[in-house]
């Protein structure tokens, strides 16, 4: 297999989920030659919103206001996650890294550093987050404040009802309206990329505008499901509020998820000008490590290549991603066969209740590392000097209970990122 | 103290047994109404195999029962075409398993009148190519596969038809004993928390394995043990034919076809509860690591469901549960001291028109009424609202043409909106309200293997469009949903099913953070 078609690197990063392509974008603005491989799809499911932390401990009553207070009670406790070793001022670096990358392609994102946002979902409910579209930002501010409130579905998009996003405000608001729209020609069922895409038409915009303004006196903001656009959403959300007069903002929910598109898409173009080299749809298998090199094997539809670089950051997920599968008795890391915590047999997976607080034992199953993300043997050593794990696949996280899911992804592969680097340029002085 | 309800029979449980009552008094003329604590088929009517016996089963453990087998499943595969698929069955053996019973088999069918043909060995395996290259006997019988949810909505159907009436999520709570009798039903709706009292002439408990609590309503004793048996739905039907092991009963021994998917099981493990039941992770490891000896794919399939139902058993000593007679017990309580009173449990889903008969007989002989049942000639009438039960009904039969405008709304499963509509409607014509839970019930919404996790938004949404449900029902409802599918689905997480449950969570919890605001 000597004439496989081979690229050498400074970096790969395995996995081109949110974390990967945080820590392609972070290594490549470092100066390292970075390779990320991987498929990017999975952004498509992301709900756009980055979470730092909303809820510690788990079974904590209510959600934090204030994330660092969050960070405070899980350090002195000495916990095991992610965030352990991690001051409050790094995680807000890493934000603002992330938040600067994607600002750079137009994709505008708010933070206040002291604070949780409570962001309306499609559900109706309220969930904490940290980071947060700019196009989602004014449905935070709706908490507290007394506000008539507007909110709109669209005819033919699913899983969408104004009435049900509505559901528990009334109690909290002077005044909740529904109003469904009507895009002209749609009939159907319209699939939100479709829809997202039929934003950017002035001729929607304004038929929009048209159904929207008859209310405009009797209410002061509006919500909407996150479609107003894949490209410059916030550009059309200000010339929509222009023409309306009303403030709006956009309200996540099921996947398709159009934040998650516009972050694939920000991410990729910014990539691209970094010079990162993004093998798109190439699995990574095989992986060797020989006189100091990590050599891999690179799959595509059409072919194979050979990948050999100094370090690796493995961001490859869990499960849904195939970056951890499970038998039915045993849980795995994929790539590297890394030792997966996880609890003794598969009865302790579970619980019986699905929505519990405490969440399930096999949500903090996944890698153990040691504070600077690299995975560690039996003995608490370094499996590999240059090899790096994060995101999601980390152990002792539920984010989806604690709040702190892309919060993890991307402070754990800025660190991972960062710390990589400072090796390559010790080793070079 | 709310309403009174008058009438001539009061039925407790809306199982196969009880909705068949109820059909088999409204044709005889009777005034009958019928009462479920929760919905129809919430007891072992809606967590059984689906099996109707060819009697094959029972021949060395129960001839009785076999007998009865053979003659009502011959008849329901008359009157109830449309709930029964014709599908044939097999028993099959493997290395290990007790040459003496596969020898003494054909003559213990000829026994009890069972129709039982010896197979060639490669016949067998032609037939039905999932089995196991190592069979060491088959023989092949009549089983074939019944859809219990159908059954029930039709048997209920007719009997509303009739001047019947059926309230869900009616709890039987009180009997109020006068002398020897029983003067009225105290009626608890779990859903408005109102009382209600239902006044008849005679009061029926077809409450399966809630028999003995019932009944101590009634200040009468019914000594019952109870065998949870848990049962796996695979993603894809695997055989054609009921597949049966060719030994005594024991656990996963059977594969029955249900529309596009086939059920493994069962398992037998005493329990005392009744409600907080659910499927181990031992379980599901115990039928799957049988279940491959005769069907080795069992063992690398993908699983999209667990459930578990429990057999009542009305005791009488013996080792085993599964020894235990499985036929039924009807009892008149007037040797109790109670005279308008009957209980009819334990039996099979196979022999419930023939409980509900000989139930209805006591019932007429009690009021002094002589008409005769005519379930035994009259066929079941199909309506619409039995419809869409069966997995992937609707790729194969389109029995909801889709209109211009009617959109898919639970991908895995092909339900269009039209029905999900109707069902809402027959839901509302019983003055229930529609649910994610009750629609479920009704359809295959969530038993594809997204395992709810955007149909149940896209339904709500849907539900909330139609002005069905307002304020925060919908979430409560999402939650309940989730958690009551969550049974079936915790002990069956690996593969592909984990992969797409996180998904579930990531959106469920991670997103929407239905946990948080939970009144749990
Ligand atoms: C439905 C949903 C809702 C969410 N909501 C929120 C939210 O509200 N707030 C929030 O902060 N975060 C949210 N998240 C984001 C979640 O936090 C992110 O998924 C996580 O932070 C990032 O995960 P990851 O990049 O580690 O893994 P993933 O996103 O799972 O990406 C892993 C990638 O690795 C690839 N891969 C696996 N194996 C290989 C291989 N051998 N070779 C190459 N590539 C491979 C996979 O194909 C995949 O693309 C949500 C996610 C989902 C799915
Ligand atoms: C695991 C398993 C597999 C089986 N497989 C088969 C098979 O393949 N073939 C076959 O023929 N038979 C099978 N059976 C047997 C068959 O399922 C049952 O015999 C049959 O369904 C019993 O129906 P029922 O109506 O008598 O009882 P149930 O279906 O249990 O109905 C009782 C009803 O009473 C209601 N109720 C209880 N208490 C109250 C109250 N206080 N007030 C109001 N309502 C109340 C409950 O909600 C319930 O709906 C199986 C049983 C089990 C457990």
């Amino acid at each position: 297999m000597t004439d496989l078609n081979s690229i050498d690197c400074d970096l790969l990063v395995i996995g081109a989920g949110f974390a990967g392509m945080v820590a392609a974008a972070r290594a490549s603005h470092l100066g390292l030659r970075t390779v990320l491989a991987g498929n990017s799809g999975s952004l498509i499911f992301v709900s756009g919103l980055m979470d730092y932390l909303g809820v510690y401990p788990m079974d904590a009553k209510g959600v934090l206001d204030d994330p660092a207070q969050g960070l405070a009670c899980l350090q002195s406790e000495n916990s095991t996650h992610p965030y352990g070793g991690i001051s409050h001022e790094q995680i807000i670096q890493c934000f603002e890294f992330v938040k600067w990358i994607l600002g750079k392609e137009g994709l505008a994102y708010h933070l206040s550093p002291g604070r949780n946002l409570p962001v309306l979902t499609a559900m109706g409910t309220f969930k904490p987050s940290f980071m947060v579209p700019r196009t989602m930002e004014k449905g935070s501010l709706l908490f507290g404040e007394k506000k008539r409130l507007l909110l709109i579905d669209i005819k033919g998009l699913q899983g969408f009802s104004a009435r049900q996003a509505a559901g528990g405000l009334a109690k909290t608001l002077d005044e909740v309206i529904c109003l469904t729209v009507e895009i002209p020609g749609i009939t159907k069922t319209i699939p939100p990329i479709i829809l997202a895409e039929l934003f950017e038409d002035p001729g929607v915009q304004e038929s929009f505008v048209r159904q929207v303004l008859p209310f405009s006196n009797r209410v002061d903001i509006a919500g909407m499901p996150a479609v107003c656009g894949v490209h410059d959403s916030l550009g059309i959300q200000q010339k929509i509020e222009k023409m309306t007069g009303l403030d709006l903002f956009e309200i996540p929910g099921i996947p398709p998820s159009i934040p998650g598109l516009r972050l694939k898409n920000a991410f990729e173009k910014r990539l691209a000008a970094l010079g990162v080299k993004f093998l798109s749809n190439t699995r990574i298998k095989d992986p060797v490590f020989n006189g100091g090199k990590f050599i891999f094997t690179g799959v595509t539809d059409s072919g194979k290549l050979s990948i050999s670089a100094k370090g690796a950051v493995l961001g490859i997920g869990r499960f849904f991603s195939k970056g951890l599968n499970a038998g039915r008795d045993k849980i795995m890391e994929t790539l590297f066969q890394l030792d997966v915590r996880q609890p003794v047999t598969r009865s302790l997976w579970h619980g019986t209740n699905f929505l519990t607080r405490q969440g399930h034992k096999i949500n903090q199953a996944g890698i153990e590392t040691d504070q600077r993300f690299r995975p560690l043997k039996k003995g608490g050593q370094p499996v590999f000097p240059g090899l790096y794990a994060v995101g999601s696949i980390l152990a002792h996280n539920d984010w989806m209970r604690l709040k702190s899911g892309s919060g993890v992804s991307l402070v754990s592969a800025c660190t991972a990122v960062d710390d990589f680097y400072q090796g390559v340029t010790k080793a070079k002085i | 103290m709310g309403k009174t309800i008058e009438t001539q029979v009061l039925v407790i449980g809306g199982g196969a047994t009880g909705t068949g009552i109820a059909r088999d008094l409204a044709l005889r003329g009777v005034k009958v109404a019928l009462i479920d604590k929760s919905d129809l088929n919430a007891g072992a009517s809606g967590a059984n195999h689906g099996l109707l016996h060819s009697g094959a089963r029972y021949v060395s453990s129960d001839a009785e029962a076999a007998m009865e087998c053979r003659s009502e499943g011959l008849l329901l595969k008359q009157i109830a075409p449309h709930c029964i698929e014709e599908t044939g069955g097999l028993f099959v053996a493997v290395p290990g398993d007790d040459e003496a019973y596969i020898a003494d088999f054909p003559r213990m069918c000829e026994a009890s009148g069972i129709p039982c043909r010896p197979l060639d060995l490669k016949d067998a395996m032609g037939m039905e190519p999932c089995l196991s290259q190592d069979l060491i006997a088959a023989f092949e019988v009549s089983d074939a596969a019944i859809d219990p949810f159908k059954l029930s909505i039709e048997n209920l159907n007719d009997a509303l038809g009739r001047g019947g009436e059926y309230y869900d999520h009616s709890c039987l709570e009180e009997f109020i004993l006068e002398h020897d009798k029983i003067a009225g039903a105290r009626v608890l709706n779990t859903k408005t928390r109102e009382t209600f009292l239902i006044k008849a002439d005679i009061y029926v408990s077809a409450t399966g394995a809630w028999a003995g609590r019932v009944a101590s309503c009634a200040g009468v004793n019914i000594p019952m043990v109870y065998s949870k048996g848990s049962l796996l739905v695979t993603g894809q039907r695997m055989a054609t034919r009921v597949i049966n092991r060719l030994r005594q009963a024991s656990d996963g021994d059977i594969l029955v076809p249900g529309g596009v998917v086939s059920i493994i099981g069962t398992t037998s493990v005493r329990t005392d509860s009744l409600d907080k039941i659910f499927p181990s992770v031992d379980e599901v490891d115990l039928i799957i690591n049988q279940g491959k000896q005769m069907i080795p794919a069992l063992g690398n399939r993908r699983y999209i469901r667990a459930y578990c139902g429990v057999r009542p058993l009305v005791s009488a000593g013996g080792d085993g549960d599964r020894s235990l007679s499985r036929g039924f017990s009807l009892l008149d309580h007037a040797g109790d001291g109670v005279d308008n009173f009957i209980t009819i449990t334990s039996g099979k889903l196979t022999t419930y028109r023939l409980m509900a008969e000989k139930t209805s007989d006591m019932v007429c002989e009690k009021l002094g009424i002589s008409s005769a049942c005519m379930t035994r000639d009259l066929a079941l009438p199909q309506t619409a609202g039995g419809k869409w039960t069966e997995p992937g009904v609707s790729l194969r039969q389109g029995a909801f043409s889709h209109k211009k405008e009617d959109h898919t709304l639970c991908e895995c499963e092909m339900v269009p909106a039209s029905a999900i509509d109707s069902i809402v409607s027959s839901i509302r014509k019983n003055s229930g309200k529609p649910d994610l839970l009750s629609i479920a019930l009704r359809s295959r919404l969530g038993k594809g293997p997204c395992q709810g996790s955007s149909c149940s938004v896209r339904v709500l949404s849907h539900l909330y469009d139609r002005g069905e449900m307002t304020g925060t029902e919908g979430v409560d409802g999402l939650r309940r949903f989730l958690n009551e599918r969550w049974k079936g689905e915790h002990a069956l997480l690996w593969g592909t099913s984990l992969a797409q449950s996180s998904l579930k969570e990531m959106i469920h919890c991670g997103l929407f953070s239905l946990e948080l605001e939970s009144g749990e």
